[in-house]
């Protein structure tokens, strides 16, 4: 985790970067800006030929030109993949793993940051003797694999009564980001001066009522990158919904896949292709939105792999 | 009154994290330990026949398709490897061409937005052998081209790992712009006083000062390579065959299909043993960092 914060906390140094003189542009910057372009193509292009596609009829589609923009285009594979997709035998579209995935998204925020930030909280401002033993091994708890801690989840999950629900699945999104949103609260908070809480306690102020009224409006920006990190990982997650999830609760990941991996019969691309944007289409937004945040959030999350 | 309470709310603001820690992992992963040595099929069994209890293992290790996976994880790591070296070329690039550095980066990063599913799906339409960028190239002209890497035994890991390095160039280009950032800025212009050529001073100078940034990236990518899951069933489902599986397929598959418990917790727990093995320079590394860190400051 230090390696990690370390890497953060970095960027803020490169305000005093010195101006270097550029009295004329050389050929080697042009060279320069011209690999960074081939790159950014390499990188922008599945996008782009994701969006073409899905905005194409299936006609245009068998011609096998990818790169062409559409010459008629046409909204009907958007609106198929929302109300008509077939998985398995139910053809109703991805909006209800939409909705699923909505559903299980909320509480698991709700849940993970509240354990998560009182849990950095305590550690990290009252005195906890074994504060240190607990963070080495929340460390460790962050970066072991699913697989091993996946089968007897489900037994206590299903010893609970809630396996197959939206509950489920939020649930073990929350007890899973637990370790690394505590540290990462944690490492937030500990630089809160010392003196502000001393003077918090002796002014009678009780562990609640601090934590209320001094930490938490003071956590701001710690919580939009840890909301960021959420959002991203429930999202996109496949395994969790997967494992926990019921027939009509599994999230809009897990019915994507099923729809177009397992699906028998001809693949329809373009609707294929609608329903893949849309499912992208939330941290997309978020992306594009909180984008540098999202830089932060996703390098303090990036043990999560 | 007062004293005591202030000594017991946070100790009871922690009981929740700590009922998590102990049942969800600690508890769980000494359960799925103990369970790789059972005989458990569908239902956990608890009773451990000690003629047999390393015959998961054997089991395990006795599996080709077991073997195939970790040489998967193997192939995997070596060539995301590359998504590293390219993040570094780009930082170092970016960071020396302020120019269009905004943009670049944007670029570059949003696939970490796009969830592996997706990312699997969109490259798997790309390979599509006759509506992919092979027909594309073919119909320019180029009859030869061939791009279904999917389809064959040989080559589908590969698709798997162009895949990836899209995924995760974004990622290490970050970090690597992290930490190029830190680099004291005296150094380039010591280096150009000195006339030191850029390329022996990125050899020479800047590489070996961002040594720690390299580690924590190369066990950042282990661990997502050892997790690796989602974006081999979206490439290829396993296949073909199971040329494409890895120990996370592996596992999940043993519990899923064949409903074997203590066989899938024997991969889960050989899983977890290359975890440790990647961790465990990160840890070493870190004290070591922090030590140093110390002895500069005193």
């Amino acid at each position: 985790m230090t390696a990690l914060s370390e890497t953060r906390a970095q960027p803020g140094r490169a305000a005093i970067v010195i101006p270097r003189r550029r009295p004329r542009i050389k050929g080697s910057s042009i060279a320069i800006f011209v690999f960074l372009t081939m790159v950014s193509l390499f990188v922008a292009i599945p996008l782009y030929v994701v969006i073409v596609t899905s905005f194409k009829p299936i006609g245009e589609i068998t011609l096998g030109q990818i790169f062409n923009l559409p010459v008629q285009w046409t909204v009907q594979p958007w609106m198929k993949a929302w109300n008509e997709m077939c998985t398995g035998l139910a053809c109703d579209g991805i909006k209800q793993g939409f909705f699923n995935s909505v559903a299980i998204l909320f509480p698991s925020l709700v849940l993970s940051i509240a354990i998560a930030s009182v849990t950095g909280y305590a550690l990290a401002l009252w005195n906890v003797r074994w504060a240190d033993g607990f963070l080495f091994v929340l460390f460790i708890c962050a970066f072991v694999p699913f697989q091993i801690i996946m089968i007897p989840l489900i037994i206590v999950v299903a010893s609970l009564g809630i396996f197959g629900t939206v509950w489920a699945i939020a649930l073990v999104h929350a007890v899973l980001s637990m370790p690394l949103l505590t540290l990462i609260f944690r490492n937030f908070y500990k630089d809160i001066p010392r003196e502000l809480i001393n003077a918090a306690i002796m002014d009678s102020g009780s562990f609640w009522k601090i934590f209320w009224e001094i930490v938490l409006p003071m956590s701001g920006n710690i919580m939009v990158v840890v909301l960021i990190l959420m959002i991203t990982t429930v999202w996109n997650d496949y395994l969790v919904g997967l494992t926990f999830g019921g027939i009509s609760t599994k999230p809009m990941t897990v019915i994507l896949a099923n729809s177009v991996i397992t699906s028998r019969g001809e693949a329809i691309y373009n609707v294929n292709m609608a329903a893949a944007l849309l499912t992208a289409v939330p941290p997309l937004v978020v992306y594009f939105a909180l984008g540098r945040f999202f830089v932060q959030g996703i390098t303090s999350g990036a043990i999560k792999g | 009154m007062m004293l005591r309470w202030s000594w017991a709310t946070p100790r009871l603001a922690l009981a929740p994290a700590v009922v998590v820690t102990l049942v969800g992992f600690v508890g769980s992963i000494v359960w799925t330990i103990y369970q790789s040595f059972t005989q458990s099929r569908r239902f956990p069994e608890y009773v451990i026949d000690p003629a047999r209890w390393f015959s998961q293992y054997e089991r395990l290790f006795a599996n080709e398709t077991w073997w195939t996976a970790l040489q998967n994880l193997l192939i995997l790591a070596i060539g995301s490897a590359l998504a590293i070296v390219f993040g570094f070329i780009l930082a170092a690039l970016i960071e020396r061409e302020k120019f269009g550095e905004g943009l670049f980066r944007t670029v570059l990063l949003y696939p970490l937005a796009v969830s592996l599913i997706v990312t699997g799906l969109v490259w798997r339409w790309i390979f599509n052998p006759s509506l992919g960028i092979e027909a594309f190239l073919r119909s320019l002209g180029w009859q030869s081209a061939s791009f279904n890497w999917l389809a064959a035994p040989q080559t589908a890991m590969y698709g798997i790992i162009l895949a990836s390095i899209w995924h995760g160039l974004g990622f290490y280009m970050a970090l690597m712009l992290a930490g190029l950032k830190s680099i004291n800025t005296e150094i380039w212009s010591a280096a150009r006083l000195d006339g030191v050529g850029v390329t022996r001073l990125y050899v020479e100078i800047i590489i070996p000062m961002m040594r720690f940034t390299f580690l924590t990236c190369a066990i950042l990518l282990s661990l997502g390579v050892v997790k690796a899951y989602d974006i081999v069933v979206a490439m290829t489902n396993g296949g073909p065959g199971t040329s494409t599986w890895t120990p996370a397929y592996f596992a999940i598959n043993a519990y899923s299909t064949r409903s074997n418990i203590g066989f899938a917790s024997a991969a889960a727990v050989i899983m977890l043993l290359i975890t440790l093995a990647i961790f465990l320079p990160l840890v070493a590394a870190t004290a070591w960092q922090a030590r140093r860190r110390e002895a500069a400051r005193g």
